[in-house]
């Protein structure tokens, strides 16, 4: 077979003998439903988010203590936990914390520096996470949650590459 | 109301985060489904395949040592591969679009942005049931057709060699405009 003729294969449609359309199926109420159960998970992501957060301190604490050129692996190691927090807030209703290990992760992969301005940047970011959490601002965080990402951008736009 | 019953469906959730483990997991038994299989990383997700038959897999990027796109790669075109023609959707919180052409062109058939939902994971698993996809062989390539659209093409046609019969439908198919807005907004 040369490169520029493609094989068409037709696999074996084995969910369309598995799956049955029907009165027991999922319809928006089980969806619903569904949401609900996940709703009712939230106690158990403040617990969680507890574990990611401590993460960060330590890995923040780690690159504090790693001379700034040796620091890479402890900022991959930071862009991972913060990708998990950014993964995980919105689906408990915490999306500010969604929004902000998003600019964290931002910014983590787009700074060529590991130095102490670029670790204050974290810092910042690790607060700001402990205090929605702490404040349990559910959502955007309404106007408090507005000015916090505010001048989280504001910190960023200092530091990040211009 | 009616809809598709997931009970007979076998899930392989793949994710090194325990966490979002828990939370798929909990959104499928939600939805009905009565087998789902976990695995914390590429290498044990590609084990649990050989005894495991899985329908659709679930599975996140960011993982070590073997990481997502990796995983899809060994399961479309390892030579031990149990089950090439797997539904696979990625689950990744990295929706830049070049992420997205890298996820696509490793075969997978999905995308679900995190944070997730019981909707977007269920509408997901909705295409995959709805509009079955043939799979494409090339020299570099194997996996779910890629071309989810039915659009006029002006170019040369390179896909000459195939066959009237052999052609889906996929009139229906195609990524809604938030899907790619959201893959977009990263």
């Amino acid at each position: 077979m040369s490169g520029d003729e493609p094989e068409f294969i037709q696999p074996p449609n084995t969910l369309k003998n598995k799956v049955k359309y029907g009165p027991d199926g999922v319809d928006l109420d089980m969806l619903e439903k569904a949401e609900q159960i996940i709703a009712n998970l939230q106690g158990n992501y403040l617990e969680w988010v507890q574990d990611d957060l401590t993460k960060l301190q330590g890995f923040y604490d780690k690159a504090l203590a790693t001379p700034e050129g040796e620091r890479a692996k402890v900022f991959k190691d930071l862009f991972g936990v913060a990708h998990d927090v950014k993964g995980q807030g919105g689906s408990f209703g915490y999306h500010l914390m969604t929004a902000i290990g998003n600019q964290l992760c931002r910014f983590l992969e787009g700074t060529q520096k590991t130095g102490a301005a670029e670790l204050d940047v974290v810092k910042v970011h690790l607060d700001a996470m402990r205090l929605v959490i702490g404040q349990r601002m559910e959502g955007d965080g309404g106007k408090m949650g507005e000015n916090l990402l505010r001048g989280l951008q504001a910190v960023v736009a200092k530091v990040a590459p211009k | 109301m009616a809809g598709y019953s997931l009970e007979r469906l076998n899930f392989l959730v793949v994710d090194d985060n325990k966490h979002m483990r828990a939370l798929v997991k909990t959104i499928l038994h939600a939805l009905g489904s009565k087998s789902v299989v976990e695995a914390a990383d590429g290498a044990d997700a590609f084990k649990e395949l050989r005894h495991f038959p899985a329908d659709i897999i679930i599975c996140d990027w960011n993982m070590s040592p073997l990481d997502g796109l990796d995983f899809v790669r060994l399961v479309r075109t390892g030579k031990d591969s149990p089950n090439p023609f797997a539904a696979i959707i990625m689950l990744t919180g990295h929706t830049e679009m070049h992420r997205v052409v890298e996820a696509r062109d490793a075969g997978v058939h999905e995308f679900l942005a995190k944070p997730i939902s019981a909707k977007a994971l269920y509408s997901r698993i909705r295409a995959i049931i709805e509009r079955p996809r043939p799979f494409i062989r090339t020299a570099t390539y194997f996996g779910p057709d890629r071309r989810r659209r039915q659009i006029e093409y002006k170019g040369r046609e390179r896909r000459k060699t195939v066959k009237q019969e052999q052609v889906v439908d996929q009139s229906s198919v195609g990524l809604s405009q938030a899907e790619v807005e959201a893959l977009l907004s990263g």
